[in-house]
């Protein structure tokens, strides 16, 4: 059996005749050939800076006034008025559907259907995620 | 256009008149782009579109290329996304999942009309279809194209000590699977 140095020389992968030719050729009639790059006008990088500065100003003041709305107390029981009973007790069995959602749930059963990772997934999950194997290695 | 190979000169050259310097670029990096997006998609006709692709998409950003970085890690990097994003497609088209696109890139290699390899590099090609995604790019990158690990550390956003992790473990596992053939 060849090894992979012996297969790694030959290129087992072939194009058409004259191809890198003509592929070239199509680029540079799909790029240069099409005509002078048209740059996109953006605003300005002063006006982008204000409308920043404006939007942040504007975030801040909603947001001041929001605190100041619920903070205030008149103001709370005058929203509070505002929302009706039935809006009230929906709000209410909401939160008693998923307490007694967490109750009722089996979570042996979970643990037991969980599939186990193979150690070559678990490998190549952590390589692609970008994580340092010798760390792990360090802390077992 | 000879002599002018140092990625320095077709900067320079780019930033002087461009037309001309997009046109040495080309010249000089179609065919080892398209070698390397040949051997992540497998299929000429993909390859081809992913190539040009590749060429466009660097001709519309070539304002946003910084000219401290590499030419050529910038190219590469632009590839490499534009084979990702056709096996992404072809996962969708043809209702793949991401454990089978191995698989189905395998298939394709056994009835390309441009893959004319014998079995010992069917068999490589094979296993090297088996690894993960960004496994089978370093891979490739490393074997085939003897990239270093700082080049292929800006062309992935990845750490040089993980890119040689997983090219050590990609040459493991390819080393197992030919051994079961």
């Amino acid at each position: 059996m060849k090894t992979m140095d012996e297969t790694k020389d030959k290129n087992p992968f072939k194009v058409p005749e004259n191809y890198f030719e003509e592929v070239n050729n199509r680029i540079i009639s799909a790029t240069v050939g099409a005509g002078p790059l048209i740059r996109k006008k953006g605003i300005s990088r002063s006006l982008k800076l204000t409308l920043a500065v404006a939007a942040s100003v504007a975030v801040f003041v909603m947001l001041s006034y929001t605190a100041f709305r619920l903070l205030n107390p008149d103001n709370r029981n005058r929203w509070l008025s505002e929302i009706s009973t039935e809006e009230l007790v929906v709000s209410y069995l909401d939160d008693i559907d998923i307490l007694t959602l967490e109750e009722n749930s089996d979570l042996s059963a979970m643990y037991d259907s969980e599939p186990v990772a193979a150690r070559e997934d678990i490998i190549d999950y952590l390589l692609n995620e970008n994580i340092e194997l010798n760390e792990i290695y360090e802390l077992l | 256009m000879s002599g002018i190979s140092q990625d320095t000169d077709i900067i320079r050259i780019l930033q002087s008149d461009i037309n001309r310097g997009f046109r040495i670029v080309v010249e000089k990096y179609s065919s080892k782009l398209y070698w390397h997006i040949r051997r992540l998609v497998i299929l000429h006709e993909d390859a081809d579109d992913a190539l040009q692709n590749t060429f466009i998409n660097a001709w519309k950003n070539l304002g946003e290329f910084r000219s401290e970085s590499s030419l050529y890690t910038w190219l590469y990097a632009i590839a490499t996304n534009e084979s990702l994003t056709l096996i992404n497609k072809r996962k969708r088209n043809a209702a793949v999942s991401l454990d089978d696109i191995g698989s189905y890139l395998a298939g394709s290699l056994e009835g390309s009309t441009w893959f004319d390899g014998d079995e010992a590099q069917t068999r490589l090609q094979n296993a090297i279809l088996q690894l993960p995604e960004k496994q089978r790019i370093v891979f490739n990158l490393k074997y085939f194209d003897e990239m270093t690990y700082e080049d292929m550390s800006k062309i992935l956003k990845t750490s040089e000590g993980a890119l040689k992790a997983s090219y050590h473990h990609a040459v493991k596992k390819i080393e197992k699977l030919l051994g079961e053939y």
